[in-house]
């Protein structure tokens, strides 16, 4: 008989699960929690991008009414951390360095932490910041990323190896030594070799990051934060406060944006010791320009590409050369070093490839996790680079691409199989699509007096997952409710993307039930399974396929148990449309009546329908993008407008279109920001940032998007759940390159040569290289 | 008048300084000083004793424990905290509130009650345009402001009154067509549907 799952939602778009409390204001994020006693919190930043604390003098500002606590490097443990790591045991110097302190004598950037103040309201605390007198005695700062990697260079920290700002090591490693590699290129009929910057930028995130922490006379430690991994928070957490992690709980509240901004601990553990010190609820929330200057941003980056290739437009072999600017500190400085080295190989193919790079100290600001996490980099700079071979060879750039990029089903030059590499089906598709050649032609010719159109592609490659990189697993519990209803506890955290939507859609789907009896209940660290956080673009592939095998435990469970109730073996049932069937009779039972025979034991063994399940990630499979792009410049002012995008991805089965295509349209928001506006300017004789603020920092508005288009190249991944692979960082790894080639073309054919290109430099690009084509 | 002039010069001079504080415009210009400022919130009027030169985002936040009405920049520029009010859409964190008396403040918990704005809300649910959520509730009070004056408007205009609200996860995609959404269901309703 036929049976009904009219719940089987995957490749259907239901709405996000938390939206109507969202768009009616009844979300609470950390900053709208209010506890009764709650102290506010206010950081003393460093205004000196390097010196030593020789004296801190508090007694103003404790003297000050409403003031309860006062804390700095003088009365806080001196214990070193690195505030990105992932296991407990994550504390390899070479990859995970140790370089924090909650307080350090020793500040390093404008914007380090010197002291905190806990206050009855904010502005209390904020005042008694500015009676906080701090004696420094100045030391040599080094803010350039080229400063730094430079030969004697003034030593940003202490932690640098060897007496040079070398963060952690060098990764350096590819399909054959490097002197081979370096041969190969040589020895091939034709070089290039190119040098692309990219600047430092900042997730942008809308909600400013918040903490709340009390600590009771029990001595438990409660941390709310919109943290994007609350197990490795509480093992840093725990370890500065001196508890066990049992008496530290790490709640994650509604996430407002983070994009990779709210992975590392930032300044939880200040909450937390001023909590331990007041017995209050001490909660900090930082301004904007605290935001911009004291949390995360990405790794500014100088990659020099080398290839050799055939006139034939065929690539020979290519070597990768990548310094990482992590600020003052490691973080994931090392980690994102080699999150980018694995991009360099599963994207093109060629018989010889080498991948070197590092990251370095200045006395700039942190560093860390962003969306793409060394990705974006690697992927601006060798697109441009890719198209500058295509037109010294005259070859059109998507040709270019096809004839180079990766094929399904093969192996990669380090003989890693590529398992479904659509990049070459996303880059076809998405020709035919934006009409390529027509358009190509097209722009040249309607480019006319002071406006010049180009139109530009890029590819881009992302993991899902940490996997074969680190180790990957993450863990799931359900418990059925007695009505037959489902209860989902999970590590894995929903910035906002929609995870715990999808997360309920593949359970449904798994067990045939209706979404809305699913409840999926987020992080915890008291209560949920551990996970590894929201990183690595693997929410839906990780997450995706623990939740499915644990769905099909309970779903053994209750086929088990209805089969006892019913007496005929269990292969007699399937599951469909909310409740248990008989095939041969079409008899249902309900879930009900199974979980209450199995509450009470009444026909086998007594006990709950639950489990527990962990998942361990074994396949390395990568989500892939072409993008393409329009833009218009006015040659007058330099002004650049893009006028079109379209995005094709290959991301595996789509569980959630609407959400997956919102995930796109997001990256491609930040993809804009990063090739043409988006720039954290650091003042080169201060170490200070220029333009802390929203009106200073240019992220894309509403009025200055594009026309966004998204296609998706569905075929099921074998690995995946119900086929499905990661999207959030491929969402925004291939815009900027796409933008910076479309720029080149209209220009000409220039070579660009970092990001973002702002209208003075095309206007620079004007007056070297123009030439009327 | 006079007050209001030198305070608007004051502000302005702030809020090119990147200077805003959450909790009073104009700081370290008044001592404390008291003033009561009637208004009607959410319909319902309110009398308020204001100590300090408070913004109308404190007073929202922290007095009436309205925190749909979010704190994004403290500057202007992200429109996170924007209110109605007299149907105009402007940032909270930025008006005195003094400025607010005698006027009709509408936040987003007050939406919800609208009969006919709430339909904005059911739109941008229906158009998946909410994702972290931080900006939705300024977002909704931007298109109702422009919904309130302009029917049917074009996508240029819906983009024109959105500039001011930051977006970082959206690419303001689906909150356009989620306003787009909100007009022809408001239109619907007004032809009787």
């Amino acid at each position: 008989m036929g049976i009904d799952n009219s719940h089987d939602t995957v490749g259907c778009s239901p709405y996000n699960r938390e939206s109507w409390d969202k768009v009616t204001g009844n979300t609470q994020y950390i900053d709208d929690l209010r506890f009764k006693g709650m102290l506010h919190a206010a950081l003393l930043l460093s205004p000196h991008a390097h010196a030593r604390i020789k004296s801190i003098d508090v007694s103003d500002a404790l003297a000050l009414d409403g003031v309860h606590a006062v804390i700095h490097c003088f009365t806080t443990p001196n214990i070193l951390y690195n505030s990105a790591i992932r296991f407990y045991s994550d504390i390899d110097p070479s990859e995970m360095p140790c370089t924090e302190r909650v307080f350090d004598q020793e500040v390093k950037f404008v914007g380090d932490r010197v002291a905190a103040v806990a206050a009855e309201s904010e502005e209390t605390a904020r005042t008694a910041v500015k009676l906080i007198h701090v004696e420094y005695e100045l030391l040599p700062s080094v803010y350039s990323l080229d400063e730094a990697v430079a030969d004697a260079a003034v030593q940003a920290t202490p932690f640098g190896i060897s007496k040079t700002n070398l963060c952690g090591g060098w990764v350096a490693y590819g399909n054959q030594d490097e002197a081979s590699v370096l041969q190969t290129i040589k020895q091939s009929p034709l070089q290039s070799v190119s040098t692309f910057r990219t600047s430092r930028v900042h997730h942008g995130y809308l909600e400013p990051v918040a903490h709340v922490a009390h600590y009771t006379p029990s001595k438990k430690l409660t941390l709310w934060t919109s943290s994007q991994s609350v197990f490795s928070f509480r093992d840093v957490l725990a370890q500065l406060v001196g508890l066990p992690q049992n008496a530290v709980r790490i709640i994650k509240t509604v996430s407002g944006g983070a994009f990779g901004g709210k992975l590392e601990v930032m300044h939880e553990p200040v909450v937390a010791l001023l909590s331990m010190q007041t017995m209050r609820p001490v909660k900090i929330r930082l301004n904007r320009k605290e935001v911009f200057s004291s949390t995360r941003t990405r790794h500014e980056a100088i990659i020099t590409l080398s290839s050799g290739y055939a006139s034939n437009g065929r690539l020979i072999a290519q070597h990768v050369y990548s310094l990482l600017n992590t600020g003052a500190y490691a973080g994931s400085g090392p980690n994102t070093v080699g999150a980018q080295s694995g991009k360099t190989f599963v994207q093109y193919d060629a018989e010889a490839m080498y991948y070197r790079g590092a990251c370095f100290y200045t006395n700039t600001p942190i560093a860390g996790a962003m969306r793409g996490y060394g990705c974006p980099q690697l992927m601006v700079a060798r697109e441009v680079h890719m198209d500058g071979i295509a037109r010294k060879l005259g070859i059109d750039p998507v040709q270019f691409r096809l004839q180079n990029l990766l094929l399904p089903d093969a192996k990669n030059c380090m003989g890693k199989p590529t398992h479904q590499a659509l990049g070459r089906v996303c880059l076809e598709e998405g020709a035919k699509q934006f009409c390529w050649e027509e358009r190509r032609k097209q722009a040249i010719a309607k480019s006319s007096g002071t406006t010049r159109y180009g139109i530009g592609v890029g590819t881009a490659v992302h993991g899902s997952g940490w996997y074969s990189v680190y180790q990957d697993m993450t863990s799931v519990t359900m418990m059925m409710n007695n009505d037959g209803s489902l209860q989902i506890l999970t590590g894995i955290h929903d910035l906002g993307t929609g995870a715990k939507t999808v997360l309920a859609q593949i359970a449904a789907q798994t067990l045939h039930i209706p979404l809305d009896t699913i409840e999926v209940i987020e992080v915890d660290t008291a209560v949920s399974p551990l996970d590894l956080g929201a990183q690595a673009s693997r929410s839906t592939y990780v997450g995706g396929n623990c939740v499915l095998e644990c769905a099909q435990q309970i779903k053994e469970q209750l086929l088990e148990e209805a089969s006892l109730m019913v007496g005929i073996d269990e292969q007699q049932f399937a599951l469909g449309d909310g409740d248990v069937i008989e095939m041969v009779s079409g008899k249902r039972i309900s879930f009900a009546s199974i979980i209450d025979s199995a509450q009470k034991g009444l026909h086998g063994k007594q006990r709950q329908i639950a489990a527990v399940h962990s998942y361990a990630s074994h396949t390395s499979v990568y989500s892939y993008s072409a993008v393409f792009a329009e833009v218009a410049i006015d040659v007058e002012s330099g002004a650049i407008k893009v006028m079109e995008i379209l995005c094709v991805h290959n991301s595996g089965t789509i569980i959630n279109p609407a959400q997956c295509e919102g995930q796109v349209h997001g990256g491609v928001q930040m993809g804009l920001g990063y090739a043409l506006s988006e720039e954290m300017e650091i003042d080169l004789e201060t170490g200070r940032i220029k333009n802390p603020s929203f009106k200073g920092y240019h992220m894309f508005r509403s009025h200055q998007m594009p026309k966004i288009s998204v296609t998706f190249i569905q075929g099921a991944e074998p690995s995946g759940p119900y086929g499905a692979k990661g999207i959030g960082e491929c969402a925004t790894d291939g815009v900027a390159g796409a933008v910076v080639n479309a720029v080149a073309h209209a220009l000409g054919g220039v070579s660009i040569d970092h990001i973002p290109v702002h209208a003075t430099y095309v206007k620079e690009l004007l007056t070297q290289n123009y030439r009327v084509q | 008048m006079l007050l209001g002039v030198v305070l608007s010069l004051y502000h302005f001079f702030l809020y090119i300084q990147d200077d805003f504080d959450y909790t009073v415009c104009c700081k370290g210009m008044y001592m404390e000083y008291r003033e009561t400022v009637s208004f009607v919130l959410n319909g319902i009027e309110r009398k308020l004793e204001t100590k300090r030169a408070w913004t109308l985002l404190y007073v929202l936040r922290e007095v009436y424990q309205l925190t749909g009405t979010k704190y994004g920049c403290g500057t202007g520029d992200c429109g996170a905290c924007r209110v109605l009010i007299d149907n105009v859409a402007v940032n909270a964190c930025s008006v005195p509130i003094h400025k607010v008396d005698g006027k009709t403040v509408l936040t987003i918990e007050g939406v919800a009650g609208d009969p006919q704005l709430s339909i904005i809300q059911q739109a941008f649910v229906e158009a998946h345009a909410i994702q972290c959520g931080f900006c939705t509730p300024g977002m909704v009070i931007s298109a109702a402001g422009l919904l309130l004056h302009i029917s049917e408007p074009t996508e240029k205009e819906i983009r024109e009154a959105l500039k001011d609200n930051l977006c970082r996860c959206t690419g303001y995609v689906h909150i356009i067509e989620a306003v787009k959404l909100a007009s022809n269901k408001m239109k619907e309703v007004e032809d009787g549907h």
